[in-house]
């Protein structure tokens, strides 16, 4: 069915020439959005299977895999089960000192808890260099410098303040009508806080672990100051590749620090999909 | 429903190790402790390491860059949030991938601007095989260059995602009752746009926008693999001067932090009265 040449009539689908005109528009942003948000990422995986990826070679695999058979067992595996580690650890414990600050935080009123607010993003707002600069004298006295805890704890600095602002959200929505009604039940504060208050936030802890996974997973000049070169994650390792010149294996690398954080995303979104499911 | 005001004590716990850090960098700056440090505070070099050209073009070229980045990618991402706000297989696509970026760590977008901008980038590569350069030394500029192109487009990557999530969730939560209700009121299509859904985007997106701004200002990834040296950005400065062999040198750093510093107060204040204001309206 063709559109009719005069402007704004009505063809017997229903459309008129500019909704026609719009919805191409509409498609062809979507195409440009499509390759400007895929390219980057199909562009890396690429370059780590071409195998070198010389100058003027546009595209081109090699049957070998490229970089990647070099990944086994070399710097990058460790780098990568150094993040995850780093990343597990800051995520649990920014979710649980999130929970229980934020809950504090939301209870305020008033100016108290505008300042309140200020304080949590601080350590979000401070860029990481200027922290990690700030706290490395304090962290070499504790005996910190140079080791995982070291590393972990700074990373929980402003991972804890992103979990405690999510929280500060999620306790200003919340209803502590159920806590008092089960305390009036004969509960006691460490029974309503295990039966009624943790089951409820379950979902909100997950994504709360989720965002200081990601914040520590991505972090990287508190650990290169704070880690002293010797604790090597993997966006410290791709970054030495990158500056080294070794496109291939950081690009290798890259798709490395992609995969979790795209992985986890999609089980979160999967996740609120069932529990609207559940409610439906 | 919520009790009393509480205390402000587990605010001052998240940012305790902020406080203990400035405290560090305030006396290593003014030479009471920290390397060279004479014991009496000392402002001389305070004065000195603010007023010199190299770090006020740092700062300046910082800021250039949080600006440019942010007014463009809250534009493309107001753009796109209208565009693909409907509810068909369209808008279901302009929506998944306009948020795919999100979960990247901003090292790979990174990493991914130097593959595709560079002197011998993809770019280059389709330039030299379409006959328009004979080599990497003829290729336009993009990466390491004044301007920042570079640094931009890798930010902009990142950052349109972020703001599109926050316009989306402004139009769906307060555009659309407002637009429904100049239309029942006769306004036309434009009219409702400008007079409605524009005031009400831009208000929304305004904390969100100062949150980009500070972060972009204070990136020191993207810096380290797109920014020139010189000038030198910022973040960048303050860790040469830390890791300098000059250990004379070395407590400028302090300094070039506490700039960092008053630069994150300065948007966390400016944060929350963007907040109360949006709120306000």
């Amino acid at each position: 069915m063709t559109a009719p040449a005069t402007p704004g009539a009505t063809p017997a689908d229903g459309r008129t020439t500019g909704h026609i005109r719009r919805e191409r528009t509409r498609a062809v942003i979507l195409t440009g959005l499509a390759i400007w948000a895929v390219l980057p990422l199909a562009l890396l995986l690429l370059v780590s299977l071409s195998g070198g990826w010389r100058f003027p070679t546009l595209l081109g695999v090699d049957p070998g895999l490229g970089s990647w058979p070099d990944l086994a067992g070399g710097s990058l595996v460790r780098a990568t089960l150094t993040s995850l580690g780093l990343g597990v650890a800051t995520g649990v414990s920014a979710a649980v000192m999130g929970l229980v600050i934020g809950r504090g935080l939301a209870r305020t009123a008033g100016w108290r808890r505008v300042a309140g607010a200020m304080l949590s993003f601080l350590p979000v707002a401070v860029p990481p260099i200027v922290l990690g600069v700030g706290l490395q004298f304090s962290f070499l006295s504790l005996g910190l410098g140079g080791t995982f805890v070291g590393v972990w704890l700074a990373h929980l600095v402003p991972a804890t303040g992103y979990a405690t602002l999510y929280f500060m959200g999620v306790f200003t929505a919340w209803n502590f009508g159920i806590e008092e009604a089960a305390r009036r039940l004969g509960a006691t504060r460490v029974q309503t806080i295990r039966r009624v208050v943790v089951p409820l936030l379950r979902r909100p802890l997950a994504e709360a672990a989720l965002l200081g996974f990601l914040v520590s997973w991505a972090q990287v000049p508190l650990t290169l100051v704070l880690g002293q070169g010797r604790i090597r994650s993997l966006t410290v390792e791709v970054l030495t590749l990158v500056e080294a010149g070794q496109d291939g294996l950081a690009a290798a690398g890259s798709i490395l620090l992609v995969v979790p954080p795209i992985l986890l995303m999609g089980v979160a979104v999967w996740g609120v999909r069932e529990a609207e499911v559940v409610v439906a | 429903m919520r009790q009393r005001s509480g205390s402000l004590l587990p605010g001052v716990l998240v940012a305790a190790p902020v406080f203990v850090g400035v405290v560090y960098t305030l006396g290593a700056a003014v030479g009471i402790w920290g390397a060279g440090a004479g014991g009496a505070p000392d402002f001389t070099r305070l004065a000195r390491v603010a007023r010199s050209e190299v770090v006020v073009e740092g700062a300046l070229w910082s800021l250039w860059v949080g600006i440019i980045t942010t007014l463009v990618s809250a534009l493309i991402a107001a753009g796109l949030a209208l565009i693909f706000r409907t509810s068909d297989r369209l808008g279901r696509w302009g929506r998944t991938l306009a948020v795919l970026p999100l979960p990247v760590p901003h090292l790979v977008g990174a990493v991914a601007a130097l593959l595709i901008l560079g002197q011998s980038g993809f770019l280059a590569r389709i330039a030299f095989a379409l006959g328009w350069i004979g080599g990497p030394a003829d290729m336009t500029v993009l990466v390491y260059d004044r301007a920042g192109i570079g640094m931009i487009t890798a930010l902009l990557w990142k950052e349109v995602p972020f703001l599109f999530l926050v316009a989306s969730s402004v139009l769906s939560t307060r555009g659309e009752a407002l637009e429904a209700t100049a239309r029942r009121l006769g306004a036309g299509r434009w009219e409702t746009l400008r007079r409605i859904t524009w005031p009400t985007l831009w208000r929304g997106m305004l904390p969100a926008c100062v949150a980009v701004f500070t972060f972009v200002v204070g990136s020191w990834e993207v810096a380290a693999l797109l920014a020139p040296s010189d000038p030198l950005a910022l973040p960048l400065l303050t860790f040469e001067r830390y890791v300098d062999s000059d250990l004379s040198r070395r407590p400028d750093a302090f300094v070039l932090a506490l700039l960092g510093t008053a630069i994150a107060a300065a948007a966390v204040a400016a944060h929350e009265c963007a907040i109360r204001w949006s709120r306000a309206r």
